[in-house]
């Protein structure tokens, strides 16, 4: 700075330091509303209800000690409604599962396309 | 000899010009507008909303018992259904009711009709009109009931579906 009074330089940095400090605290707070909005609408978008509701009825229809025919009836019909009204295929092994070693085994597999869920359900 | 006593202003101004330059921008890209595109938001929090009240509705008081949406549907009892559903969805903190509308269909596999599905109209508390932007929810219940209703013996045990359109005007 060639010929020019240089007295105020501290003054001129702090301003300079200040102003980009806020600039940085501004561009978090920008950031901060997009994080929060993806979140949230990545939990809403989670099928929760869809994985909840096939994996209780069927879950339901294998331990409700029915005879044989009623549980037949009860599993087509979930296969057939999940088809239809839910675009989900559902495939029960009928008239009932298999147990092995004194447990009672079922396998429940979800993916809709973007979320998977696989389970295997154990009951004595 | 160009006179050179300047050269710290102008620096500053040109610092200064590029900070609310860019501050400017900032806030200007903040601002978020609300597209249609963006409902699918409400609808997701709507549908929440209504299947936690469906299955709020489907839980047992004990192991050993039916679900209140189960007795429903055996009975047919669409005031209690009307009544209940209401109650959870339009509930809110402090006063005042939230406006939610619905219609309750029963979704169930027609044996005698090649297993094409058919579907009743349970209960509602509203026709749809055109304007009206539902969402669909939907929970599972194992009735004893006859489906179609009619008269078989002894009464069945079937799989159906509760299919509720849910709507805030």
């Amino acid at each position: 700075m060639a010929g020019l009074n240089d007295e105020a330089q501290w003054i001129v940095l702090m301003g300079f330091v200040v102003s980009f400090s806020l600039f940085f605290l501004a561009m978090i707070l920008n950031q901060s509303v997009v994080v929060g909005q993806t979140t949230a609408e990545a939990v809403s978008e989670f099928p929760k209800d869809d994985i909840r509701g096939i994996r209780e009825v069927t879950i339901e229809s294998q331990m409700m000690n029915l005879p044989d025919a009623d549980r037949k009836l009860v599993q087509n019909d979930i296969r057939v409604l999940s088809m239809s009204r839910q675009n989900a295929i559902v495939n029960l092994p009928l008239p009932s599962p298999t147990m092995i070693g004194g447990y009672t085994y079922i396998d429940i597999h979800y993916n809709n396309g973007v979320t998977a869920y696989n389970e295997t359900w154990r009951s004595p | 000899m160009v006179d050179t006593s300047g050269q710290l202003y102008t620096i500053e101004g040109i610092s200064a010009a590029l900070i609310m330059l860019i501050s400017a921008y900032l806030v200007v890209n903040a601002t978020s507008i609300y597209t249609p595109g963006d409902t699918h938001i409400n609808d997701m929090q709507l549908e929440v909303l209504g299947s936690d009240a469906l299955q709020v509705m489907n839980t047992p008081v004990n192991g050993s018992s039916e679900s209140p949406l189960q007795k429903i549907v055996e009975n047919d009892d669409a005031s209690t259904f009307n009544t209940t559903f209401l109650n959870f969805v339009n509930n809110r903190t402090g006063s005042g009711m939230d406006n939610l509308h619905y219609t309750a269909d029963i979704a169930y596999r027609n044996i005698s009709d090649g297993d094409t599905i058919w579907s009743y109209r349970l209960a509602s508390n509203r026709n749809m009109t055109a304007g009206d932007h539902p969402v669909r929810v939907t929970e599972w219940i194992i009735v004893k009931k006859n489906l179609p209703p009619g008269p078989y013996s002894p009464t069945p045990y079937r799989a159906a579906l509760v299919e509720v359109l849910l709507w805030r005007d």
